[in-house]
């Protein structure tokens, strides 16, 4: 954005050596600040007696945005809910790194003594500050960095996405769905991959269409990228961007199915045509995490827990959902937490048909996030 | 590609081209009068939220429109104040007035983010009931796509018809020899910049209450500076900005467009389709005489002291 700022500024610059006034326009550019100021939100003082334990949280975006953000923060909220002598200051809109660390800082010298970091940015900024303060716990969600002091924890979106994938693939009458992304990233073409692999396994014509907008909160991109796909025979919609309400009221203007993800107040934006979706319930993982901290027998875990530990949910079926469609997806959810079904074990083939994965092998945690390829089946281009 | 692939690039262009349309128009009457404003992208910002919020509070989309159309204008008087009363710099005022917007918008959209709200009703063209959802969907607009083109229509005949219109250009040509013909610059000016802050609100409206029916911090993503862009595009005349809005726009849902068909070209290069398609058409309209910008577009009017 700052670049396309100075591009308009050495245009107009341009235009305007024209001027024949006597005084000379001065053409040093100001100096700006490039962030919008990070509002923090105290939601209780930490004065009272009988307070056992100030925790800081913090999240990239707006903690009512029905997507990611509204997720952590309503798992947060949970730990103050199950355990009543913590407190916990929140701050909201912390998407970059300095803003992160000067959060954070501000959150200990007030006397946290857990830090809860949410967004992806957050995740070196916390691990320099856990060298910093030995004595205080963070806690980063969907990171890799473990530390003394440092541990991450996440819910494991992979199977939620191939459950959805069947509910697509059974409610499809195309055989197109469509998938709209911010960016290409490894995580992002794991939940395509996944997807994808669900609805093949009950419609093998199915096929996934992808397309990006570059960027994670560029509204009318998003509606644009919606009709795009719609427009392109699709009939069910999903998307990995930060906030799902436009693209799915965008669907649902359109007649379409919609899938949601990250946080289950989605649904409220489709009315008709929703089918389901999946969003991170980690309120009870993080209250058991915080019991620990409390008791002091905390760890450092790298905790990534499913649907049957209560860390990722499906949310209720939309109203024209058929009902042998809902047992099956719930049956397919069964099979998965039996061990029947692994979403990602081999042969897995690319779009090219290269083996990625080869028989008797699986594609493990510590891969699905570097994935830079997508199934077959997927129509788009993984980088 | 399908008849429905091909009415969608249409349609798309249509309906995230009005928002950049309006906020052309706009701008284009404020270069006329000889004040370019940087700010537009701040302008934007804060009649998007603005017009949610209302919309939001009284559930009424077209209060929310008319709100964001008068803090369109008002906000505009910000920059007015500064460079016609103060004689500040134009393009440092634009750009404060732009950082003023973000952080202003971030405050009065804050409690509304992931509101739910009945956008502006969605009219289908005559004689398209008969045809598939998915067909009609595509033109069903809204009150602003319908009025779009009479209003570029309106602003060139204001522009271009009327004695007020014959004075703000002489004013942006220059603004000492409109004096001396018994105009008031600084008058026609502030006028300028209000009407210019009206259309933005409009478009701005059209994307928070219309389009997406949301309201996100930042969710204009460059669309105030691509209008700027679309001024000299259009060579500062309102019925080519037309042409502008609908090129644009078009582009961006035509890489789309390429992405979901399953094209194996970089979706990181196809993204870059619209701006360089802008470049393609301003190096072939550069260098017209008769087309150039208002001469004195930028420059401080001193009066006559």
């Amino acid at each position: 954005m700052n670049k396309k700022l100075f591009y308009v500024l050495v245009l107009a610059a341009l235009l305007l050596s024209a001027c024949g006034q006597t005084t000379a326009v001065p053409t040093e550019p100001p100096v700006v600040a490039t962030e919008p100021p990070a509002t923090e939100v105290p939601t209780e003082v930490p004065t009272e007696a009988g307070q056992c334990l100030l925790i800081g949280a913090l999240y990239g975006g707006p903690i009512t945005d029905a997507g990611y953000n509204q997720a952590m923060h309503e798992a947060v909220m949970a730990i103050k809910d199950n355990i009543e002598c913590v407190q916990i200051i929140e701050a909201e809109n912390v998407p970059d790194e300095a803003g992160a660390t000067s959060t954070m800082e501000n959150m200990i010298s007030q006397g946290a003594k857990m830090i809860i970091a949410t967004a992806f940015n957050h995740q070196y900024p916390a691990l320099e500050l856990s060298n910093k303060y030995p004595d205080v716990i963070f806690e980063h969600a969907g990171g890799w960095e473990m530390g003394p002091n440092f541990a991450n924890f996440f819910g494991a979106p992979p199977d939620g996405w191939y459950l959805m994938g069947v509910a697509a693939g059974k409610m499809t009458t195309s055989n197109r769905l469509g998938f709209v992304a911010a960016f290409p990233l490894g995580w992002t073409l794991t939940f395509i991959n996944a997807f994808t692999r669900g609805a093949k396994s009950v419609n093998p014509d199915v096929e996934t269409i992808v397309a990006y907008t570059f960027s994670w909160g560029d509204r009318a991109k998003e509606a644009d990228t919606t009709n795009s796909l719609i427009n392109q025979d699709v009939d069910v919609i999903t998307m990995h961007v930060d906030s799902p309400s436009t693209i799915i009221s965008t669907a649902e203007s359109r007649g379409v199915y919609s899938i949601g993800f990250q946080s289950l107040a989605a649904q409220q934006f489709a009315p008709e045509y929703w089918i389901s979706g999946t969003g991170y319930t980690l309120g009870g993982k993080l209250t058991w995490l915080t019991s620990t901290v409390l008791d002091g027998t905390w760890e450092p875990i790298f905790l990534r827990c499913g649907i049957a530990d209560g860390c990722m949910a499906i949310a209720p079926f939309g109203p024209k959902v058929p009902q042998e469609v809902q047992d099956l997806v719930m049956q397919t959810e069964a099979d998965i937490e039996a061990g029947k079904i692994v979403v990602f074990a081999g042969p897995i083939k690319d779009q090219d048909g290269n083996i990625k994965v080869a028989e008797g092998e699986t594609l493990t945690d510590d891969l699905m996030g570097s994935v830079d390829w997508f199934v077959e089946g997927v129509i788009g281009s993984p980088k | 590609m399908s008849l429905l692939s091909i009415l969608g690039v249409l349609s798309s262009a249509i309906f995230s081209g009005t928002s950049l349309l309006y906020t052309t128009l706009g701008e284009v009457i404020g270069q006329r009068s000889g004040i370019v404003n940087l700010g537009l992208e701040g302008v934007l910002l804060v009649s998007a939220s603005s017009g949610f919020a209302v919309t939001v509070i009284t559930g009424n989309p077209f209060l929310g429109l008319l709100a964001a159309a008068l803090i369109g204008g008002l906000t505009n008087m910000i920059l007015g104040y500064l460079v016609i009363h103060r004689k500040a710099n134009q393009l440092a005022s634009g750009l404060a007035l732009m950082f003023f917007g973000f952080g202003l918008s971030a405050l009065i959209g804050k409690p509304y983010v992931g509101a739910r709200i009945n956008g502006l009703p969605r009219i289908p063209l005559p004689g398209t009931s008969g045809l598939p959802q998915l067909y009609t969907s595509l033109f069903s607009f809204d009150i602003l796509i319908h009025l779009s083109i009479p209003t570029a229509i309106l602003v060139w005949w204001i522009l271009f018809r009327t004695r007020w219109g014959l004075g703000l250009r002489a004013v942006g040509e220059n603004a000492d020899t409109a004096f001396a013909s018994g105009r008031d610059p600084r008058l026609i000016r502030y006028q300028a910049l209000f009407l210019s802050g009206l259309l933005a609100g409009l478009g701005a409206a059209h994307l928070s209450i219309a389009y997406t029916m949301n309201w996100t911090e930042y969710m204009t993503a460059g669309r105030g500076f691509i209008a700027v862009a679309l001024v000299i595009f259009s060579r500062w005349h309102p019925m080519r900005a037309i042409v502008g809005a609908l090129v644009f726009s078009g582009a961006v849902a035509f890489q789309l467009l390429l992405q979901s068909s399953g094209v194996q070209v970089s979706p990181f290069l196809l993204d870059t389709i619209p701006y360089v398609l802008t470049i393609l058409v301003l190096i072939a309209w550069g260098g017209n005489r008769r087309q150039s910008a208002p001469a004195s577009l930028g420059c401080v009017y001193h009066g006559t002291e």
